[in-house]
Formats: structure tokens, sequence, C-alpha cells
């Protein structure tokens, strides 16, 4: 293995470590808040947030996991990798549980995972691992050879039926493949053809994803349908105003107005209880942990290092981009997590891992010099 | 050392990371634009509607299915169970309040301000905190009859799973109990503080018996309190279950059981159909319903005799003499043997310098099959095992229903354990001796079967050779898995040397014969450890408990039309005959209690 290098502990970010810590300790305390126990009914409801630290945890371990090699050993793993993914998300449709009607999850024995989680990272570092070989802007040409590697993924979630996935799957690859560039005619031709591609997309949609998106349009067309968690999100974080209605105190994401309040809908509870103050400051907290992000992929001492910071960019900027949107209205409902915020196991863990490569990344930048 | 660690040259692209900053730029503005106009703009009017928000869905809980057995009784009901709770914001003097409460249920004081204080930081305003989960009728009595003057007391009411006949059932109907959220993930219809079955029949139809929630919208203020309700999708009541067991026949059994540890099954025999399944000791699967507490758990797990496990399908025995009918029904379908052919028992049988004895050390003497089964003679069978070998012995035990689950609709079932050669290559990395097959062949060694298996095992025996799933739900059609592998012929003379050693003067069942009734049998004794020549000749009372063998019976019995076939495995129960036996007899007794008249 590498050996040990002081430099590697003089250039840790422990900017962007600190940021992700910071954005999990608000999450859990969210979370306490959340859960609660609820005795009306004599039931006794188990808290998330016992069980989220358990994850941080494990994340914590996966993100020291993920700092500890060079980075540059994944570029010879970026395809190897990419294929095991394939695999499993081959092996996932034909043999996976069918959970919720979908069978995303992959029953390990011990815990399930998502298959899913798994096609973000591989993808994300084979595109690095591709992209980090042009060195000029992308024509046609290259673009569809990447996007019909990209394809294999995104249909075989898409089959699951995981459409947020595979969705966040083509944000991903299409961020990254924006932030190489690609060049002037292309952008025009994408500029129209993507806004004249998703009126299609409706026919792919089940008909609960078309009710969500009937209910963003005009929730109040059912209140108590597809248009129900909007107007509560809304309410909920609205009523918080400028300083909250304090830690433990929200009256809508307690009383059980809020569905989902553990999981896509936490920010709703956080805005009820911190109110603009707290949400603004949430909201600077992610946007420096995103630049932390950028300044690695401005100082990475090579391509493939920029690309991976790139790609773990997008996949961090995306999910807060979706669910802050959805949960402030702005966007129909789609199950996505708020990073660090929302209680899920796989979620925590992948969040870690990732923000452990980009501390890879960021401090490997010195170490090596170009030729 | 490692290839692909030099860097490539590439630069980050000048626009690409413009681009990245002016995504962070956007998403911080858009969305603080956004939270302006949500918390401040329209805070106040969104306070206001939270203050408003009247409307809250609830779900309503379907009631679950109710069990009977097969003549309708009641056997898994839903009961309302009442809570003690207390509403703070409604209460003047909160001490006094618990202080009045210790009074009248005669409960410590400082344990109450214990509960009290504990939860306290949990509940939100005006909702009731649970001071007490479950109220017996009595203090229910007490506690009506002094609320009116305690407005902060309240009688909270939530249905809950109860078994009117406890232990005698526990292991076939099992029990719910509060959802983990591992079945909350695996099932969208669950939600926190949802009953679901854990265990026997309540597991394993639980898309039965559970019904589809419904939906209530109840009109409260933002405070929580409660205006008014109205149901907008009525709950579906889950469907009712009804068994194959006959209640009274279990209960007849059990009481036959005594102190016994061991299992007893009754099937039907044309249809599968179990009418009655006893593991004993057991345990009462009300105390899990409501949570069991921490030192019953202890008390349970800990019990050296187990009684969490269901005997009759969990617990695997070496199968002993019993599995000498498919043994002996091995040698007729592969040629080995016929039934006219005889070996001589000198007390043993002598393999290289190893004598293998008969448990008849005096010897039978000259035996034919016939008599090798009835008196189940040791020489015999080591014969034919040392003829068929494990190779032609396993297809047979696995085609006779060893070796794999039955199918019974109970979870947890073992399957059981076939050796063969490649298994034991597997397991211990060690060849198959000759002496094994003379082990394997009455049914010792490493062959393990369960109860049940053996119960099918015979029911196939007399039904035409069919092996049926053993069927716990009335309603269930016959369910043919597989079929003997033995002639007609073969099978009716099996039969009939079951029916012989009940008849015959010599037979080991002899003390189940009754008059009237065609009843046959095979007895089986499992040893536990090979027994120490110190026990050889020992009476059974003066072996120590753990070191006596188990005692294996299975028979069947017919009479117009009806026929049953009955399995007794009682553990530490000495020789077959001597402790299933009586038992076994009482079953016939009770279940041709018309014809015996």
């Amino acid at each position: 293995m590498t050996p040990i290098d002081r430099r590697l502990v003089t250039h840790f970010n422990w900017s962007l470590a600190g940021l992700a810590f910071v954005l999990f300790a608000f999450g859990v305390a969210n979370l306490y808040s959340a859960s609660g126990f609820r005795m009306e009914e004599g039931l006794t409801l188990t808290s998330y947030y016992r069980k989220q630290l358990y994850w941080g945890s494990i994340g914590l371990g996966g993100m020291i996991a993920s700092l500890l090699f060079d980075y540059r050993h994944l570029r010879t793993l970026a395809w190897p990798f990419f294929v095991a993914t394939l695999s499993a998300l081959l092996i996932t449709l034909f043999w996976g549980k069918t959970i919720m009607g979908a069978k995303r999850w992959m029953d390990l024995g011990l815990f399930h995972f998502q298959a899913s989680e798994f096609a973000k990272i591989s993808l994300l570092i084979l595109m690095a691992k591709l992209l980090s070989m042009e060195h000029e802007k992308l024509g046609w040409k290259k673009l569809f050879s990447f996007g019909g590697i990209g394809i294999f993924p995104v249909v075989l979630i898409m089959k699951q039926p995981d459409l947020g996935s595979a969705l966040s799957l083509l944000l991903l690859m299409g961020g990254m493949i924006i932030f190489r560039g690609v060049k002037g005619p292309v952008l025009k031709g994408l500029t129209v053809a993507v806004p004249a591609l998703l009126p299609l997309g409706w026919f792919l949609l089940h008909d609960y994803q078309r009710q969500r998106i009937m209910g963003f349009l005009n929730p109040g067309g059912d209140p108590f349908g597809a248009g129900y968690h909007i107007i509560q999100s809304q309410i909920a974080v609205g009523s918080g105003q400028l300083w909250g209605r304090g830690f433990l105190e929200g009256t809508q994401s307690q009383l059980r107005f809020l569905p989902e309040k553990h999981t896509d809908f936490a920010l709703a509870v956080f805005g009820e209880e911190w109110g603009f103050v707290g949400c603004v400051l949430l909201l600077f907290l992610f946007s420096a942990f995103l630049l932390s992000i950028v300044r690695t992929t401005a100082e990475a001492k090579d391509g493939f290092g920029s690309f991976l910071a790139a790609g773990i960019f997008f996949y961090f900027f995306w999910q807060i981009f979706i669910n802050m949107g959805m949960v402030l209205g702005l966007m129909p409902v789609v199950g996505i997590p708020l990073p660090f915020i929302s209680y899920g196991g796989t979620s925590t863990v992948v969040n870690f891992c990732l923000t452990g490569l980009a501390l890879n990344v960021s401090m490997r930048r010195f170490f090596f010099k170009k030729s | 050392m490692f290839r692909g660690l030099e860097s490539d040259t590439q630069q980050p692209p000048k626009g690409g990371l413009l681009l990245l900053q002016l995504l962070v730029l956007g998403l911080f503005l858009i969305f603080v634009l956004r939270l302006w106009y949500l918390q401040i703009h329209k805070g106040q009017e969104f306070a206001d509607k939270a203050e408003n928000n009247r409307i809250r869905l609830h779900q309503v809980h379907a009631p679950r299915g109710l069990i009977r057995d097969r003549h309708g009784v009641l056997l898994a009901v839903n009961e309302p169970a009442y809570a003690l709770a207390i509403v703070r914001e409604d209460s003047k003097d909160i001490p006094n309040a618990l202080l009045h409460v210790s009074q009248w249920l005669n409960l410590d004081l400082s344990q109450l301000h214990e509960t009290f204080d504990k939860g306290r930081a949990r509940i939100k305003r005006f909702e009731p905190q649970i001071l007490i989960p479950s109220l017996t009728f009595a203090q229910l009595a007490v506690i009506e009859a002094n609320t009116l003057s305690w407005p902060e007391l309240k009688i909270v009411t939530k249905p809950r799973r109860s078994y009117p006949q406890g232990p005698l059932l526990a292991h076939v109907i099992g029990y719910v109990a509060e959802a983990n959220e591992d079945e909350m993930n695996n099932d969208p219809e669950l939600s926190l503080g949802d009953s679901v079955g854990k265990k026997g029949i309540e597991y394993t139809m639980e898309k039965r018996l559970r019904g589809k929630k419904g939906l209530r919208q109840v009109d409260v203020d933002a405070a929580g309190r409660q205006l008014g309700a109205n149901m907008l999708i009525p709950p579906q009541v889950g469907s009712d279950v009804r068994l194959s067991i006959d209640l009274e026949l279990q209960g007849f059994i059990d009481e036959q059981m005594k102190e016994h540890v061991g299992s007893v099954i009754v099937l039907e025999t044309d249809t599968g159909q179990v009418l009655a399944l006893v593991s004993k000791p057991s345990f009462d699967n009300n105390l899990f319903v409501s949570g069991l507490s921490h030192s019953d758990w202890a008390i349970m797990r800990d019990d050296p005799a187990h009684p969490l496990q269901n005997r009759a399908i969990q617990s695997a025995y070496p199968p002993g003499s019993v599995f000498k009918l498919v043994v002996a029904g091995c040698a007729l379908t592969e040629r080995v043997a016929t039934p006219g052919d005889r070996v001589f028992c000198p007390g043993g049988f002598q393999l290289g310098n190893r004598l293998f004895r008969c448990w008849e050390r005096r010897g039978h003497g000259v035996v034919d099959m016939n008599r090798g089964l009835v008196e189940s003679c040791d020489t015999f069978f080591y014969t034919m095992g040392d003829k068929l070998g494990v190779d032609r012995m396993y297809p047979c035990a696995v085609q006779s229903g060893f070796g794999r689950p039955t199918g019974i609709d109970l979870p947890h079932e073992s399957p059981g354990l076939v050796p063969s050669r490649e298994w034991k290559k597997q397991r211990f990395n060690d060849n198959w001796y000759r002496g094994e097959n003379l082990n394997m062949a009455i049914g010792q060694g490493f062959m393990l079967t369960t109860p049940l298996q053996v119960a099918r095992y015979n029911a196939a025996l007399v039904n035409g050779g069919r092996l049926l799933k053993p069927q716990l739900l009335a309603d269930a059609e016959p369910d043919e898995q597989a079929r003997l592998p033995l002639s007609d012929s073969h099978r009716d003379f099996l039969v009939q040397t079951m029916v012989d050693t009940v008849e015959g003067s010599r037979g080991t069942g002899r003390r189940i014969a009754l008059k009237g009734i065609r009843l046959g049998a095979k007895t089986g004794t499992a040893q536990v450890v090979k027994l120490m020549a110190e026990y050889d000749k020992k009476a059974l009372k003066d072996i120590p408990y753990q070191f006596r063998d188990h005692a294996w019976m299975t028979s069947f019995g017919e009479k117009n039309g009806r026929r049953y076939s009955v399995v007794a495995m009682i553990e530490h129960g000495g020789g077959g005959g001597a402790a299933a036996g009586p038992i076994i007899k009482a079953v016939y007794e009770h279940l041709f209690a018309e014809e015996l008249q």
C-alpha cells in the first residue's frame, strides 16, 4: 500500500470533513425531534435517531476506508466495478426481493442493499475515468458513446421499477458531461431536444407518479390524496416563520400532519422548528460543503481526480436540489432523501463514503507532479 | 507496485468549474428566496393555517381475522385492552392524581412517579401518556368509578390479540407482536405499532388474517385536541381461518402427555389434515402479545426443557427402529431381499473385528422379514443395511419424505437429515464406512427425522402410497407431493407387519391392541448416548433422566372408512412401546370412542 505520508495528514481537508459531520449532527437532532413517542394509541415508537447514529458510525468507517487508499487505483477498477454493478442489477431484477412492489433491494441475509446506489458510484467512477481522457469538448459522437454506456444501468434500474434512481443516474451522468463541456452545436441541440423529449417521459410513468405530478401542479385538487404531502409540508415549513417554533416544539410535524417526516420530509420538521434563520444556516452549510468539493475539483492534481470530485459534487447537488425543491413545493414529490438530514441506512453510508472519496482526492493533491 | 498510478495531464475544465460555482450560487439563492417567501412573506398565513390545521388523517386498524378449530371453536380472538393514561394539560395537581392512582390500585407510588417522569418528555401537549399499559377488569372497575372527579385520567382502549387456549395450541397458532423495522421495510402496509404474526399460523397466514386498514379524517386544532371524526374509507376485516385441528382431541392428548416431554401428531391419512399437534412443554402465547417482559423471556429462554421449541416439526431425532420400515421397503424395491428370505440372528452381526449387537442379546434365531419387523430384530436389518449400502438407502429415505421439510404451514420446520456418502465427505471430510450402513439401517448414526415426517410416511403407507402435505387448514385440499418408492404388494406387506406388531404375542406394539379396530404400529428407540455398560441391565428408573433413550411409536388405526396415523415421540421415555404405547392407545380409544362402545 501507499506508505502513510505526513503530508497526507497536513493536507487533510478538515473543513470538508467537519461540514459533513456538522450536517449529520443537525440531521440526528432533527430526527430526535421527529421520532418521539406516541402513546395515545398505546404505541411505543422506536426512535430513528439512535439507528441513524448507528448508521453514521458505519458511515464513518466507510469514510475512513475510502480515503486510505490512493484514489488512482479506482481508474483501473472502473470497468470491473461497472460490470459487477450491472450483474448485481440483473440479479436484483430476477431474484431481488419485491419490496413495495419494486425489486430494488437485494437480500444479503444480514441486511438489504440497494444495487442502484452502487450503480451511481460505479457509473461515477467510470465516467470520471472516461471523461478525464477527453482533452476537448465533446461532440455528438462522444456524447452518444458515453450515453450508450450509461444507458445500461439506467434501463435496468427503470425496469425495477425505480424511476427516481434512474433519473438521478441520468442527472449525475449529464452533470459530469456538461462539466467536461460539449461543443456549441451539441449544446444547442440538447437545449432543444431535452425539453422536447420530456412529454414522452409521461408515458413511461406509473399512475402514482403521474398523480404526484398532477398533485404538484394542482395541490388543492385532491387535498387528502396526492396533494396532501405538498400542502402539509409547506404549512409546516411556513409556520416556522423567522425564528421557528423551537427544538421539539413543532406542532405540524409532531402531530403527524406530516407524513414521511423522518425520511424524505425531514426538512419540513427542521423548517418548522428552526425557522428561516435555521434553514438559511442549513442552506449555507450545504453550500459550503458543495463549494469545498468544487475546490477539490479545481485543485486535484490530475484529471481523474477532478472528474471524480465533480461527480461527487453532482451526486450531492442533485439530491439537495431535488429534495429541497420537493419539500418547499417547487417540484413534484420524488422519493429522494436530503443528504445527512434524512433517515436512511444505505444513503447515510454512501454519503459518508463519497465524502471520504472527495477527501481522498483532496489530500493527495500535492502528491505527484504533473509531467 | 501498482500499475495505473501515473497521473494524466488533464486540467479541470475552466468552464466546468465556473458552472459548478454558479450551480451552488443558484441553489443558495433560489432556496433562500423560496424560504423567505414561505416563512417570512407568507409565514403568518401558514402559521394561522397551522393553528387551524383541522384535518388529520388517521389509519384505522382493521380487526384481524379470527382463528377457529375444525368445529368452529375460537382459538384466537381480538379483545379490547385497557390502559390508564394521564393528560398533563387537564390536571391541576399531578402528584396528587398519581397518589390516588397508587392508592386505588395498590401500586408503588415511587414507581408510578418514575414511569411518569420517564415518559413525559416524549409526550406532546394534550396527548395521553400511558401510566399502566394493561388493566385488569378489577382495576378497570376501580378506575372507572373514580375518573369522574379526575378528568386528567383517561382509559385508552385498543384491540389486543388473545388466545383463549394459551399453551394448548401455542405451537400451532403462534402469536402476534409489534412489527419491527425489518418487517415494516418489507411490507408497506405495516406502520409503527402494528401487530404482525411472528410465529405459527399467525405468521404463515398473515396475509389472510390481516385486513385492510381504513382511513379516518379527524378534525383537530393545532394543539392536538380532537374536535370530530369522519370515516373516509372503512377498514376491511381480515378473513377468518379454520384450522384442521380438533381442539377437543388436542386437549385430550395434552392431558395424556402428563409431565412427559415430547410430541404427538394425529393425521387423517387420506387428506393429510392435522387433527392434533401437541408439543410439550408449551408456553403461554398470550405473554408475547403485549410484549414479553425481560424476566419472562429469560425464564423461557433458559428453561432446559425448551418450551418454545415445537418438537413435532422443529426437533429432529434419530428414528431408531421406526426407520426399519423404510429399509425393509427399500430392500424389497431394490430386490435385495424377498419377504421370505431368512437371516440367522445369534444376537449380533459380526463385521470385521466388531460385533454389532442385536437388542436381544440371546438372539432371535432364524428371522424372516415379517418377524424382523414385528420383533424389531437388529441383526436382520444389519444384514439388509450391509447389502443395500448407503447409496441405495439414501434415495429410498429421501423419496419417503425424509431429509426435507414436509411443507406444513408453520415456520422454521426442520428438514431432518438423511446422510449420504457426499454429505459425509462434505461435513466431516471423511469416507463412508461399511459399519455406518449397519447403523443407518436401524435408524441410528446420522439419520434424523422429525415426528411429523414419520407421521406423514406412516400415513402414506396406508393411503395408497401418497406422500401428502400435512394440512393445517380445514378447507385445504389434499396435496400429493410424492409417492412412496414401493409397489402395492410390498406396501401391503409392510402394513401387515405393522398389524402383526400389534396383534402378535411377541410384537413390540402389542400394548396398544384394541378389540374391533385394525391397528398397526412400529416402535423405536432413539439412543441419546451410547448406553454405557453400567446402565445396560438397569431398570429405566435407575438411569439418569438425561441418559434415557427417546421413545418413538408410529401407528395407524382404521375402522368404518376412517383412517388415522398417530405418532408419539417421548423424549427420554426409554423403550418405545412402554412410554409411548399407553398414550397412543388412549388416542385411538378417543378417536374410535363410538365404535368401541
